[in-house]
């Protein structure tokens, strides 16, 4: 069975990562697709009152701790056909610093879910966990909204990204020395990460290459929320090519969802804004993201060479 | 490939296929110039002012090159005679309208140095 994991992140809180997260999965499960939504917002869990529901047992933190043997007994039935959902944990202190062990062990359960599309709804910032559920999507989607303060975290995030995967594979090569080298260098100027990669080639290529298709294995895709206009729908664009000439990474631009006052006034009421308004603007917005998703096969899977993510 | 900006090509400046049309070029130059115009959003946090002039100026030189057929055309030229991944004699490659080979001189002196090996000077 062909089975797909997305990853909704982004640098800063309130983009809407929750609401592009649940949305996509109604519009697939509305497909007849089977869809799994989990709640990886290890900070501040809610995707559950996006979708009108109260926090219960089971949940991820169930799973964490071994009460629920399995990630599949944790996805609880929701009122949408084909839509299960795992709740995030109510014990945020502990929840919010899981051991690399249990991140593994969710990992891996993750992949192995028999179901063909999971949506991983992740929090705010750049967290070595939040950067590895992000990484070992396909894809891994940034949702931004048109504000410089959001523009500016999804450059930042994106840089973390980049170095926790450079890293993964300097640890992985025993180059760790490399390690230091990277973060003194790329925190000079723009170009930086050029630079690193130059001065890198010239004394050891071979590790050189080898990071460097780690790196352009790093393909992303943006999302624009909260368009007010046609320049915030272009300034997805324009993030995009910025990413490609500064950062080095291709990342695809999948659209804009049009900003819509509905979408609080729904959360007020608990009711999903995706089934309430299915004929908005913004509900038209996630059918096509998704279709681009769909499309976008080829893209999206090209993983990394010689080594995966963190994996057990 | 790992390039310094000021080494990207125009196609991969504006980001277009070779083959991209006039159209197709317009529409990046203009969405080149919405991206790296002076305190556009896109750059924030991460793109210098310097930086930024210099994509802009590199973007306008693109356009002006690619909008002028004859130009375009010794461009293309040029970056094809330059291009690692693109071999100029590959007498194979469909994807240029005339092949490189076609126009390059006869080889001149393969059979005379085959003679000088094989046949017995009188």
């Amino acid at each position: 069975m062909e089975r797909r994991i997305w990853a909704i992140g982004g640098g800063k809180g309130g983009t809407g990562k929750s609401f592009v997260a649940a949305s996509l999965g109604l519009h697939l499960a509305s497909l007849d697709r089977e869809v799994v939504l989990v709640d990886a917002d290890l900070g501040a869990p809610n995707l559950h009152t996006l979708l009108g529901l109260k926090a219960s047992h089971p949940d991820l933190g169930d799973f964490l701790t071994g009460s629920v043997p399995s990630l599949d007994l944790a996805a609880v039935a929701t009122p949408y056909r084909h839509l299960r959902l795992v709740k995030g944990s109510e014990n945020i202190l502990f929840i919010a610093n899981i051991n690399h062990y249990r991140k593994l062990r969710l990992l891996r359960q993750l992949r192995q879910m028999e179901v063909p599309t999971v949506i991983l709804d992740l929090g705010t910032g750049s967290s070595y966990n939040t950067l590895d559920f992000f990484l070992s999507a396909n894809p891994g989607i940034v949702v931004s909204t048109p504000e410089p303060t959001s523009v500016e975290n999804t450059y930042l995030f994106l840089k973390s990204c980049i170095m926790r995967v450079l890293k993964l594979y300097m640890d992985h090569y025993k180059i760790r020395d490399l390690h230091q080298r990277m973060l003194d260098q790329i925190e000079k100027n723009s170009q930086s990460l050029y630079g690193f990669f130059k001065s890198l080639m010239e004394s050891d290529r071979a590790y050189g290459t080898i990071l460097y298709r780690a790196l352009r294995g790093f393909r992303p895709c943006l999302v624009m929320n909260k368009a007010r206009d046609e320049r915030d729908v272009l300034l997805g664009r324009s993030i995009a090519d910025v990413a490609r000439k500064y950062l080095l990474i291709d990342m695809k631009y999948l659209g804009a969802v049009p900003y819509d006052e509905e979408v609080s006034a729904s959360l007020r009421e608990l009711k999903p804004f995706y089934v309430e308004h299915r004929d908005s603007a913004a509900a038209r917005a996630v059918r096509q993201l998704a279709e681009e998703l769909a499309y976008s096969i080829e893209f999206t899977l090209r993983t990394p060479p010689e080594i995966r993510l963190p994996d057990a | 490939m790992l390039k310094r900006i000021e080494d990207w090509n125009y196609y991969e400046l504006l980001s277009v296929e070779r083959t991209a049309s006039p159209d197709e070029i317009w529409t990046a130059y203009q969405a080149a110039l919405v991206t790296y115009k002076e305190g556009s959003p896109a750059l924030y946090g991460l793109v210098g002012e310097a930086e930024r002039a210099l994509v802009l100026d590199r973007a306008h030189e693109a356009f002006q090159t690619l909008r002028d057929p004859e130009k375009r055309k010794d461009y293309d030229l040029a970056l094809l005679r330059h291009a690692p991944y693109f071999p100029a004699k590959a007498p194979f490659r469909r994807s240029v309208g005339r092949l490189e080979i076609e126009d390059a001189p006869p080889k001149k002196g393969l059979w005379a140095r085959l003679k000088r090996l094989f046949v017995k000077k009188p």
